[in-house]
């Protein structure tokens, strides 16, 4: 059972609220062109994603929402720093950020 | 003991390569004296020494367990004889890489042959197919057969390992080869006989999975053509001897039909290219289709007499068929042609040539009193025995045409007026010589004597039933 | 169940008999650079030993003990079901008789005829193995063996037909000659099969004794070996190769083409007489075929110019009579006509060796004439031989020919009778037209050959190639060829009569044959033989014999070249036949399988596999873009498809 007691806001609001910043993240990944931003959004996504863990382990008064919380912090540095560091080789090489402008992998 | 067979052939071969590629006379000494370790190993112990090491308990017990004692013991002296005889027919600028491909594709087929256990069989199987890959790109670079000869092949191996894991997991174990006959049934006896007929069809070759054989046994190099052509495609036969007759009879005997047709297209089908082929390699590739469609026949009429045919014909085929590679390689090496047009009259300053190509000929087309004769002899007589009348008649058919065929080959090579065009007219040296005389002389005694042959296979058969 | 025809277990000399030719061609093979011509004195000296333990093995050969003839000697198993063994018996005795001692009197005459040639050594080599082989032949005491011996005298013959290997004829009759052989062995290999399947034993022994076993494949067990008695005896229809075979040296035609090889089929007719008297089908069969290859071979022989052609196709005819006499059951009767046939044609093949040799390669009998001066040891000998041939009264052939054609009366086949002795009058004709044309009259060899209607490029090809001029002592071609020359007149009178010799000395070998009784007919026979032998001899002496006849020899020898009928100058189209049935058909398919079927049905297959997977792969590449905001539409359709399907399972739940 939630113990609705303990959360001072109805979790519905955290639910919306985290749909909403999702939803900005998706849509900034689809439609901006700028590699930086796109890992931003992701960013976005990410914490979206945390604020429902937070939300739900306060919830149902379980630690393991924290835990992965902490984990997807740690997991999206990671992405970040190695997004980061193949944004600068491709800018390095392309002279160019514009992710639609680059499609090394095409087949 | 069983171990040097394998290890002492891949681990010489390795070292070779640390010599200088321009080596000659070492690599064949070594070589030399490698081959006939593992000749004279298993022909004076033909009890065998097994080994047995654990190797997976889940999902079913595999060992590596080997050993060369029974029809294994004839494979292995035929193959030691074989490589023997290549290497010491081998003299040329690359024949220290050569003689090393030789001995790396012995010691892994020594590991097939000698294998008791199923997934050490399709291990080795695998192994085997790697020195001839080579050997076509090494030599000439014949690229596109060398990947036809391999994925032809490696798709052969994969159905052989998928049916070893289900057989293994059916059956709990795989170290079965050698051990009481179980025939297997139910739903799952048809696929796992699928595959491993796939797999040994396709090394045979059998009609119509043959395609990838002639331009194979035609650009690779002889040497190694001869020990392919007379051990390599006996794998298949091996297999479904030791394999198939005991633990997938059932099978076997229901699909026999399909493999009869199978094998007696085989035989007209070979008989009748090899008729008319230019190229001298082919034709006796193409005999080689046709000779061996005869031992599948044998190994699917159920008849206990072809079995012991098959045996002969299986040792016989090799040495013949190593036999005219290893002459045909003379030939290309002196005159620098195979084609039947451009050769004749050798026999003419080649006498020696011409009688080692002679006998080798005549064994390869059932001359009685020769080894193959007497597999021809017993194989028909037993698939007759057992009641196929038609397939023995049609059977009799290719005889005729191998007639014809191996007279064709023989007589425009060393017979009529000689061709003056032709660059070289140097005899057999010794060491040529030498190479090709134990395998004319194992032919003439097997032929008069082929009893010894057909007492180990007594064993075999009456462990069937 | 080992059943053994001989009597006692084991008499040694019958290997010896048997492996001396071995021996003596082992020496001349391993030691013939050193040898060289002394390799012929070796061969010769094997064969006569031979010859001589033959003799000394008559009398082991002729015991009996109730109903087992001979003397045996087991070799050993060669594979379970396969024991080897000899039999000497009156039957083998007789052909052993002959191939030691026709041989080596063959032998002898080699050494002669093949003075210059430089493989001298190797033709010795070869020629004892022959003897070797056809020996394992007659003396094997099973099926098996037989087989092998039968394979054997037919790479013999395959070596010595193409001895001189770099004539591209030479060559081509050698294969011929084997691969229609080999048709012989696959039919008698097929008739062991059925003997196997049903007996399961094959030696001689075991098989007679269960004749009935083979019931209801007996017919067609007969067919079979009769199919390789027809090959290598040279019968309708595996006959052309005969003819061709004479591209090999002279001494070999007499030897394998003549005295020996060609009559295994009469033979193994003979040896298996417990399987055809038991089918009348059989009898009928072999017979008929016998008989008209006698008719056909006659024919032959008589639009033929060369000289070993014409004896080639009339020994081809005279086997038809053995065929035919012992087809008909009349064994003993089809022996004897072998018996005499080895020495007469052994003489023609020999004294016309002699002629050839005399004439530097010539072959052609309208280039010769006048042979009776250059050459008399032929020109008698041959004489008395062409009488023995032709069935002269009280000449060797004369009895075992008569026998044959009573024979075929005797056991009900008229027609048999009457064409045998049509035959006979042919026969008559054709031998004294070879006789007359070679020895009579005035040499033509110095004429220009067109003018006696030879053919340039013909007559090129067809000489055999010696080296130099140098002769060998005449006599050592001579002496055999007088010898054989007084066989051929005194061979038949051991037939003479009843209780001839001969029909003693087959008393107990052919039980179930019906001895011929002297009666009108055999008189009307013999007398109608004589009458067509005198018809055909007259025929050819009015056409070659006369002074008027040899006055304008070339003018005539031109005229009849040119109007001979096709059919018979191409030999009926036989070869044409042949190669229309059955050669061409192979090679085409052969080429059908190799051109058509494996790059474009097979790897056709295989190729429709490699592109499909390649469209596979080729759609998979298209999904492939680069753009990284295409990706990730995906991946959100993709969770958003999720994300539906799971709401929907829930609301539905």
């Amino acid at each position: 059972m939630p113990h609705a007691d303990l959360l001072p806001v109805a979790i519905g609001n955290y639910i919306g609220l985290s749909l909403v910043i999702f939803c900005i993240g998706i849509a900034g990944v689809l439609l901006r062109r700028n590699p930086l931003i796109m890992l931003m959004s992701i960013e976005l996504m990410w914490n979206a994603a945390n604020l429902l863990f937070l939300a739900f382990s306060r919830a149902w008064l379980n630690n393991a929402g924290h835990i992965f919380a902490f984990l997807v912090i740690t997991v999206a540095a990671a992405e970040a720093a190695i997004g980061l560091a193949i944004v600068v080789i491709v800018f390095r090489n392309a002279q160019n950020v514009d992710v639609d402008e680059v499609a090394l992998l095409k087949g | 003991m069983v171990l040097t067979l394998i290890l002492l052939p891949i681990i010489a071969g390795g070292l070779l390569f640390l010599l200088p590629a321009s080596d000659r006379k070492f690599s064949r000494t070594v070589g030399c004296i490698v081959a006939a370790i593992t000749f004279l190993l298993p022909a004076f112990a033909p009890a065998g020494g097994a080994f047995t090491a654990r190797w997976l308990s889940r999902p079913f017990t595999a060992a590596f367990h080997f050993d060369w004692s029974g029809i294994s013991l004839w494979l292995v002296l035929l193959l030691a004889l074989c490589t023997f005889c290549a290497i010491l027919a081998t003299n040329s600028r690359e024949s220290r890489t050569m003689i090393a491909l030789l001995l790396l594709l012995e010691g892994t087929m020594m590991g097939v042959f000698c294998a008791r256990d199923l997934l050490a069989f399709a291990l080795f199987w695998d192994l085997m197919l790697i020195p001839p890959f080579f050997a076509l790109v090494g030599w000439g670079g014949h690229r596109e057969t060398a990947w036809r000869y391999l994925i032809y092949n490696f798709s052969g191996g994969l159905t052989l390992l998928l049916a070893t894991a289900a057989f293994g997991i059916i059956f709990g174990s795989t170290d079965v080869i050698g051990g009481p006959a179980h025939s297997l049934i139910g739903g799952w006896a048809g696929w796992i006989f699928a595959g491993f007929a796939f797999a040994f069809a396709v090394k045979t070759p059998l009609f119509p999975l043959h395609t990838w054989m002639p331009a194979t046994y035609a650009d690779t190099p002889p040497a190694m053509v001869s020990v392919v052509s007379a051990v390599q495609s006996k794998a298949g036969l091996y297999g479904f001897l030791v394999i198939g007759l005991p633990f997938l009879n059932a099978s076997m005997m229901e699909y026999k039909w399909v493999f009869i047709a199978l094998s007696l297209a085989s035989l007209l089908y070979g008989a009748f290219a090899a008729l008319t082929q230019p190229d001298a390699k082919r034709v006796v590739a193409y005999s080689s289709l046709s000779h061996l469609g005869l031992i599948v026949l044998a190994l699917f009429s159920g008849s206990h007499v072809a079995y012991e045919g098959a045996l002969i014909y299986i040792v016989a085929h090799g040495l013949f068929s190593a036999a005219l590679f290893l002459i045909l390689g003379y030939i290309e090496e002196r005159e620098g042609t195979r084609s039947l047009k451009r050769l004749g009259g050798l026999g003419a300053w080649n006498p020696k040539l011409a009688g080692a190509f002679t006998i080798a000929a005549l064994a390869a087309l059932g001359l009685p009193g020769l080894a193959g004769f007497a597999g021809e002899l017993v194989i028909l007589a037993g698939v007759l025995r057992n009641g196929l009348f038609w397939p023995a008649m049609i059977a009799l058919v290719p005889i005729v045409l191998a007639s014809a065929y191996m007279l064709r080959l023989l007589q425009d090579i060393i017979n009529g007026p000689p061709a003056q065009d032709l660059p070289e007219r140097r005899d057999l040296t010794l060491v040529e010589g030498l190479a090709v005389a134990p395998l004319l002389l194992a032919l003439v005694l097997l032929g008069i004597d082929p009893h010894s042959l057909t007492a180990s296979i007594a064993t075999f058969i009456g462990g069937l039933r | 169940m080992t059943h053994q025809m001989g009597v006692t277990g084991s008499y040694p000399l019958i290997l010896a008999i048997w492996l001396l030719p071995l021996a003596g061609a082992v020496i001349a093979w391993a030691f013939g650079p050193q040898l060289k011509r002394q390799a012929g004195m070796v061969g010769s000296a094997a064969i006569g030993l031979a010859f001589l333990a033959t003799l000394a093995s008559w009398g082991a050969a002729m015991q009996n003990a109730g109903g087992h003839l001979g003397a045996q000697q087991p070799l050993g198993s060669w594979l379970p079901g396969f024991d080897f063994g000899l039999l000497l018996d009156p039957l083998s005795l007789i052909w052993a008789l002959i191939i030691t001692g026709v041989g080596f009197l063959i032998h002898v005459y080699s050494i002669g005829y093949m003075w210059t040639d430089k493989a001298i050594a190797r033709f010795f080599a070869y020629l004892n193995f022959f003897v070797f082989a056809m020996l394992t032949l007659v003396l094997s005491d099973n099926f098996a063996g037989l087989l092998v011996g039968w394979g054997l005298v037919g790479l013999a013959s395959y070596f010595l037909i193409g001895f001189w290997f770099f004539k591209p004829t030479a060559v081509a009759a050698a294969r011929k000659a084997f691969v229609i052989n080999v048709v012989g062995d696959v039919g008698i290999m097929f008739g062991i099969f059925l003997i196997f399947w049903k007996i399961g034993s094959l030696s001689f022994g075991d098989v007679f004794a269960n004749v009935h076993a083979l019931d209801p494949w007996l017919f067609w067990t007969c067919l079979f070996l009769f199919i390789g008695a027809a090959a290598k005896s040279a019968q309708l229809p595996l006959h052309t190769w005969l003819a061709d075979a004479m591209e090999g040296p002279t001494p070999v035609s007499a030897l394998i083409h003549a005295a020996t090889m060609v009559t295994a089929g009469v033979y193994l007719v003979a040896r298996c007489a417990p399987l055809w008297s038991a089918s009348h089908d059989a009898q009928t069969l072999v017979g008929t075929v016998g008989c008209l290859t006698a008719l056909a071979g006659a024919i032959l022989g008589v639009a033929q110019w060369d000289i070993k052609r014409i004896l080639a196709y009339s020994t081809m005819s005279q086997i038809g009579y053995m065929i035919m006499g012992v087809g008909v059951t009349a064994y003993s009767a089809g022996v004897a006509h072998f018996f005499t046939h080895a020495f007469f044609k052994a003489c023609l093949f020999l004294g016309s060796g002699i002629i050839i040799h005399e004439l530097h390669d010539e072959q052609d009998i309208r280039l010769m004439g006048g042979m009776q001066k250059r050459t008399p040891v032929a020109f008698y000998a041959m004489g008395a031989s062409v009488l023995a041939i032709s069935g002269f009264p009280f000449f060797s052939g004369f009895f075992s020919k008569d026998q044959v054609i009573y024979g075929a009366l005797e056991h009900g086949y008229t027609w048999m009778w009457a064409v045998g002795l049509l035959t006979a009058g042919i026969t008559a004709y054709y031998m004294f037209r070879l006789f007359f044309v070679t020895f009579f009259g005035t040499y033509r060899g110095e004429l220009p050959p067109e003018s006696v209607g030879v053919p340039r490029q013909l007559h090129d090809t067809q000489q055999e190639p010696h080296g130099s001029n140098e002769h060998a002592p005449s006599w050592l071609m001579a002496a055999p060829v007088a010898i054989l020359g007084v066989f051929a007149v005194g061979a038949g009178w051991i037939m003479m009569g009843t209780g001839s010799p001969w029909a003693r000395f087959f008393a107990n070998s052919f039980p179930h044959e019906t001895l011929p009784a002297p009666s009108v007919s055999e008189l009307v026979t013999s007398i109608i033989a004589v009458a067509m032998f005198l018809i055909g001899a007259l025929i050819a002496y009015t056409r070659y014999g006369s002074s008027t006849a040899l006055a304008n020899a070339p003018a005539r020898l031109k005229s009849e070249t040119e109007k001979l009928p096709a059919i018979l100058v191409n030999l009926y189209y036989f070869n044409e036949l042949i190669g229309l049935l059955f050669v061409k058909p192979a090679i085409a398919i052969g080429q059908f399988f190799s051109r058509t079927i494996d790059p474009h049905l097979i790897d056709g297959a295989v190729r429709e596999l490699v592109i499909a997977s390649r469209a596979v792969g080729t759609f998979g590449r298209s999904l492939q873009t680069g753009l990284l905001r295409g990706y990730a539409l995906i991946v959100v359709f993709g969770a958003a498809a999720f994300a539906v399907y799971y709401a929907l399972e829930g609301a539905a739940r």
